[in-house]
C-alpha cells in the first residue's frame, strides 16, 4: 500500500510540474515551428514530441499517459507577412487520475464523498511566431476549451493550487479561453532565456481569472540536451479569493533525431 | 527591428527570483506572534458596564454541527456545502444570541477552509450576534492539506467581545511529540489567544483562549497544561490583573469516574478491543491538579465530582456504546480565573447537542 500511495503521490506531482511547462523554450514546442521530421524531444517532466513530417508534430506525456491520457498534435500552416502560423489540438481525460486521487488517507486529493464522472476535453489553440534579428522570436497564442462530463462535477472537487485550478476549470463549466505571449532569444552561444506570460478565463466560474508568468534560463549543452531552470509567478482567482504563488522550475530535455527516409 | 534582453539585468533578477521561489506550504508560526484582530460591520453601544460579566467557552467544530465529519466521528464527510455550514451557523449564533455572554471563547473556527465553504466564520459570527471584536489566532494553517481531499485549511480559536480588544497575541504551544515529520508538518499547531479586554470599568482584564492537543499520546498535553498556567501566573503577577483562562483542555478532571472512553469512541471499522489514540485518560488523571490547585474553576470539583454528568461537555455518537439521547460522556471544556465567580452561575449548556459536539460552559465572573 505505501509503494502505491508513493506512486499516486509521483503522478500528481508529476501532472502538476507537467503543467508548469505548457509552453517550452524554442529549442522545443512554445512556438509555432514544428519539430523537423524524425526529431523527437522528451523531458523529464515535459511532454515527448515527435516530429512526423516537416509540418506535423505529435506530442504526448508518456508517464501521465496512464492516469490521464493526453494527445496532441501540431500543425504548421502557411506563413502570413514574416509570421509562422501554426494550430494546435490537445485531447485529454482526466477521469483515471482524479477518481485515483479521490481517497481517503494521506494521499487523498479529493475528497471520496464525491463521485467522478467521465470527463474530456479538447483545446485548440492558434500560434503565431515571427523571428526578429539577431536571435529573438515572439509567439501569441489564444485558445479555446471545451469539456464534457457523462454527469456534473460537483464544485466541491476542486483542486485549489496554482496551475491545477485553472486548467481544471474548464471540467466544471465546459469552456475555457487562454491567450498567450512568449518571447525568447540567445543570451550567449551556450544560453538562451524564455519568459511568458499565459492568460486563462473561464467565463462560466466564479473563479473567473488565472495569469502565469514564467522566465526560463536554457542551457544548451549540445543539439540533444539542454537543462533548464527559472520561476513561474501565477496569480489566480481561487473559491477562497486570490493569491500570488512563486514558483521555482527545472527541467532536462533530450532530442534524437531518427534517420530520414530516402 | 532589434530586440535585445539585458543580460546583466535578466540573470540577477532570475535568480533572485529562484530563490524567492519556494513558498512553504504550512504557515509553522512564531513563538510569540500578533493575533489578528476583527470588528463587526454592525457596531452596536458597548459603553454599558456591569458589576459580572457572563464567559462562554465553546468548541464549534468549524460549523459542522453533527454532521458525520471523517476526522472525528467515523464519518465519510469531509466538505459541506455553503448550505450546510449557514445553517449550522445560524444555529450557533441563535443560541449564543439566547445566552448572551459579554465576552466568548471560541475553538475549532474556521476562516478559510475548504472543508466549510471558505466561510469566515468569525466575521460571519460578529455580523450576525451582538459581539463587536474579535480576535483570531491560527493552529492550522496550509495551503492544501493532501489527505481524504482537506485541502486549503485555516482553523484556529477566537475570542468575541462586546468591548475593543487589544494587545492580543498567539502563544505557540509545543507541538505533538509522537508524530512523524511529515505528519507533524502538516498536522496542527496548537496555540493561546491572550487578549486584554477594554472594560469601561476596569483596567487590566485578560482572557486566554486554548484548545490543547487532543490525540496526543505522550506528555504533550501536560506540557500545554503549564504553558497555560506559565500564562495564568504572569497575568496573576500583574497589579491588580484578572484573567479568564479557559477553553477546550481535551482533558478529563481529576477524579472523574471514568478515564476511559475507548468503548465509546471506538468506530465500527475498528478492530475489536482496540484503543483510539486519545481516548484513555487513565495516566493523565493528575494533569490538571495544577490548575485547579492555583485557580478557581467555574465549576468546582466538589461539584463535579458530586454528579459527573451533569457537567459533560463532550460525546461523539460512533457506536450503539453512545445513547443518541444523552450524547455526553465527558467533560473536557473549562474556564478558570483568578478572580471570583459569582456562586451558582455556572451552566453546561447540554440542550446544544445538534449544534457541536462540544456544549458550551458559561459562568458569570465578578469584574468590580
Amino acid at each position: 500500500m505505501k509503494a502505491m500511495k508513493k506512486i499516486y503521490v509521483i503522478f500528481f506531482t508529476l501532472f502538476f510540474i507537467a503543467c508548469a511547462f505548457p509552453m517550452n523554450a524554442q529549442w522545443s514546442s512554445g512556438t509555432a515551428y514544428t519539430l523537423p521530421k524524425g526529431r523527437m524531444e522528451v523531458g523529464l517532466f515535459q511532454q515527448i514530441r515527435y516530429g512526423q513530417t516537416e509540418t506535423r508534430e505529435w506530442s504526448t506525456h508518456p508517464i501521465l499517459d496512464l492516469l490521464i491520457p493526453n494527445l496532441t498534435v501540431k500543425k504548421a500552416w502557411n506563413t502570413f507577412a514574416d509570421w509562422n502560423f501554426t494550430t494546435r489540438h490537445n485531447m485529454t481525460y482526466p477521469t483515471p487520475l482524479l477518481r485515483i486521487i479521490s481517497r481517503k488517507g494521506t494521499d487523498g486529493i479529493i475528497s471520496p464523498e464525491f463521485d467522478i464522472p467521465q470527463m474530456i476535453s479538447l483545446r485548440n489553440e492558434v500560434l503565431l511566431t515571427r523571428k526578429f534579428k539577431p536571435s529573438f522570436l515572439i509567439t501569441g497564442k489564444a485558445g479555446l476549451t471545451l469539456a464534457v462530463t457523462s454527469d456534473e462535477l460537483d464544485e466541491r472537487t476542486t483542486i485549489d493550487l496554482p496551475i491545477i485550478f485553472p486548467r481544471l476549470g474548464v471540467y466544471y463549466d465546459g469552456y475555457a479561453v487562454n491567450f498567450g505571449l512568449d518571447v525568447g532569444g540567445d543570451l550567449n552561444p551556450r544560453f538562451s532565456y524564455l519568459t511568458d506570460v499565459d492568460i486563462f478565463l473561464l467565463p462560466g466560474a466564479d473563479e473567473y481569472f488565472a495569469f502565469e508568468h514564467k522566465s526560463l534560463i536554457i542551457w544548451n549543452k549540445s543539439k540533444k540536451l539542454q537543462i533548464m531552470f527559472g520561476y513561474k509567478l501565477v496569480y489566480g482567482e481561487y473559491p477562497f479569493g486570490t493569491q500570488w504563488h512563486l514558483l521555482p522550475l527545472f527541467d532536462i530535455q533530450w532530442a534524437r533525431e531518427f534517420k530520414k527516409k530516402k | 527591428m532589434r530586440f535585445v534582453l539585458n543580460e546583466k539585468i535578466f540573470l540577477p533578477i532570475l535568480l533572485l527570483l529562484i530563490l524567492c521561489s519556494c513558498e512553504p506550504l504550512v504557515n509553522k508560526f512564531d513563538d510569540i506572534e500578533d493575533a489578528v484582530l476583527y470588528k463587526s460591520n454592525n457596531i452596536v453601544d458597548s459603553q454599558y458596564s456591569a458589576d459580572t460579566l457572563l464567559i462562554m467557552t465553546w468548541n464549534i467544530r468549524f460549523g459542522a454541527g453533527r454532521i458525520h465529519w471523517f476526522g472525528d466521528c467515523c464519518g465519510d464527510r469531509v466538505i459541506m456545502t455553503e448550505q450546510e455550514v449557514t445553517t449550522h451557523l445560524e444555529e450557533l449564533a441563535e443560541y449564543i444570541c439566547q445566552v448572551k455572554p459579554d465576552i466568548l471563547l471560541l475553538q475549532e473556527i474556521d476562516i478559510e477552509s475548504k472543508r466549510s465553504a471558505y466561510i469566515d466564520q468569525i466575521q460571519w459570527l460578529l455580523d450576525h450576534t451582538y459581539f463587536n471584536y474579535g480576535v483570531y489566532a491560527s493552529m492550522w494553517q496550509s495551503q492544501f492539506i493532501p489527505s481524504d481531499g482537506l485541502g486549503r485549511i485555516d482553523m484556529g480559536g477566537a475570542i468575541l467581545s462586546r468591548w475593543k480588544i487589544s494587545d492580543a497575541e498567539r502563544i505557540a504551544l509545543p507541538l505533538r511529540g509522537d508524530q512523524d515529520a511529515l505528519t507533524q508538518y502538516f498536522y496542527l499547531r496548537r496555540c493561546i489567544i491572550k487578549a486584554k479586554i477594554e472594560l469601561p470599568n476596569r483596567a487590566d482584564f485578560y482572557v486566554l483562549d486554548i484548545h490543547a492537543s487532543a490525540f496526543s499520546t505522550d506528555d504533550t498535553k501536560k506540557n500545554q497544561f503549564d504553558c497555560l498556567k506559565g500564562e495564568m501566573d504572569k497575568i496573576k503577577d500583574i497589579q491588580g490583573a484578572i484573567f479568564v483562562a479557559g477553553g477546550d483542555l481535551n482533558e478529563i478532571p481529576p477524579g472523574s469516574d471514568s478515564t476511559n472512553y475507548c468503548d465509546e469512541d471506538r468506530c465500527p471499522e475498528d478492530e475489536p478491543n482496540s484503543c483510539r489514540d486519545g481516548s484513555d485518560f487513565t495516566n493523565e488523571q493528575e494533569w490538571l491538579n495544577d490548575l485547579y490547585d492555583s485557580y478557581k474553576s467555574a465549576v468546582p470539583l466538589d461539584n463535579y465530582h458530586a454528579d459527573n454528568s451533569h457537567y459533560f461537555t463532550h460525546g461523539v455518537v460512533n457506536t450503539d456504546v453512545v445513547n443518541n439521547d444523552s450524547p455526553w460522556n465527558r467533560k473536557l471544556d473549562y474556564l478558570f480565573t483568578n478572580g471570583d465567580w459569582v456562586a451558582d452561575s455556572d451552566s453546561t449548556h447540554q440542550s446544544t447537542y445538534k449544534l457541536s459536539d462540544h456544549a458550551p460552559v458559561s459562568a458569570k465572573i465578578v469584574v468590580k
